[in-house]
């Protein structure tokens, strides 16, 4: 009875476009960075170093840097060194600006969110 | 022979544009100091604003503290939709940090410099300068820093205004504030009067470095379409002291020439 409430919610939880699960799967896999594609949607010129950024989005350094460098290597963010400084950016690629704001818009309806935490959440275990 | 006013980036500022004999000189760095709330940032958006809307001038904002979002939300208070003006291209608001402003300024085709040719822009607002003080607390290491910044600004054709914050609410300036001012090529104070126990505000520019300026202090207000720069001070001496007192001529006249109270009926 209980697992089959489970697969059911499963179920209604995978009702979720496929490449928008793919995005939170492979690139917004933690609330970390689902903050920082956020930060960097609504602020696209933004260029810094993690400390910085951090303090934008009020989370810790030591958390922060790990997830931008793992948001630079999936392609959402370039990463770029400057006399010994590490910094990033929004990337310039366009079909990955596009799917961001994509993910963002579908952000804005409360069903897809949920969807989007319960997947976050499930990747992490 | 030219008309020199045709050479000036003016302000939008109209009393502003006078007291700076038409707007601020090409390629120049220009410091507009103040006291929270006197309205730097609103002066600076106020330049890029007629830039863009006036000049067809592109511009940049850098900004090392608020977000983006704000200026949107300050300037639409205005009347100015700097949002659409950024879809346009004709501006961009960039939020960064001094360390990597200084550093990316210094190498071949930077990213702040990208910034500025992808959309051919002429006017920058950097808010505020006095951001850099966390880089370096030695005086003479950050005068050289800033002026390292003010030079690369200039090579990239840029016409800069640059604010700085006062924490003193009234009063002059500390000494050791005074010292970037030698850099920049124009310095404009903002300060607060206290005039007959209400707080009004005033503008001076102090220098301006290759042309005339105005030398009175001025009023200011900062109404719904920006700042309106008013009418010099009159019979007052003392202002940008913050509690100006009224000259020997205009005190005597108040004493005898002004309209006498009634005296109390019994």
């Amino acid at each position: 009875m209980g697992s089959n409430r489970e697969e059911l919610s499963a179920q209604l939880m995978d009702d979720i476009d496929p490449e928008l699960l793919e995005f939170i799967q492979l690139r917004v896999n933690t609330f970390i960075k689902w903050d920082l594609v956020q930060f960097f949607h609504r602020n696209p010129h933004t260029t810094d170093l993690p400390n910085q950024i951090a303090q934008y989005i009020g989370r810790d350094p030591r958390i922060v840097g790990p997830e931008l460098k793992a948001l630079a290597t999936s392609g959402v963010l370039h990463e770029e060194e400057l006399q010994g400084m590490r910094i990033y950016t929004l990337t310039p690629d366009d079909d990955m600006r596009e799917r961001i704001a994509r993910f963002m818009q579908a952000c804005e309806d409360r069903q897809f969110r949920l969807k989007a935490i319960y997947h976050v959440i499930k990747g992490l275990h | 022979m030219s008309d020199p006013y045709s050479l000036r980036l003016a302000t939008g500022i109209s009393g502003l544009d006078d007291m700076l004999r038409g707007g601020f000189l090409p390629r120049t760095a220009n410091l507009i100091e103040g006291a929270p709330g006197t309205g730097k940032t609103t002066l600076g958006m106020q330049f890029i604003h007629h830039g863009i809307t006036a000049q067809g001038e592109a511009g940049l904002i850098l900004t090392f503290e608020e977000f983006p979002d704000q200026y949107y939300r300050d300037a639409l208070g205005f009347g100015w939709d700097f949002q659409r003006y950024e879809k346009e291209n004709r501006l961009r608001v960039v939020m960064t940090s001094p360390e990597v402003t200084l550093n990316d300024f210094q190498r071949l085709g930077g990213i702040l410099e990208a910034h500025a040719s992808q959309i051919g822009a002429h006017r920058i607002l950097i808010d505020s300068i006095s951001h850099f003080e966390r880089i370096s607390s030695d005086p003479v290491m950050l005068r050289t820093l800033v002026y390292q910044f003010i030079n690369a600004l200039k090579r990239l054709g840029l016409t800069a205004v640059l604010t700085r914050e006062n924490p003193a609410l009234l009063g002059e300036t500390p000494e050791d504030e005074e010292d970037l001012a030698f850099i920049a090529d124009s310095y404009l104070m903002l300060r607060y009067v206290e005039i007959e126990s209400t707080l009004a505000k005033a503008v001076l520019v102090l220098k301006q470095r290759g042309s005339n300026h105005a030398r009175d202090i001025r009023q200011y207000q900062i109404g719904p379409m920006g700042i309106v720069v008013q009418e010099p001070f009159e019979g007052a001496q003392g202002v940008m002291s913050g509690s100006p007192v009224m000259s020997m001529r205009d005190a005597f006249q108040k004493a005898f020439f002004a309209p006498k109270r009634r005296p109390l009926e019994k």
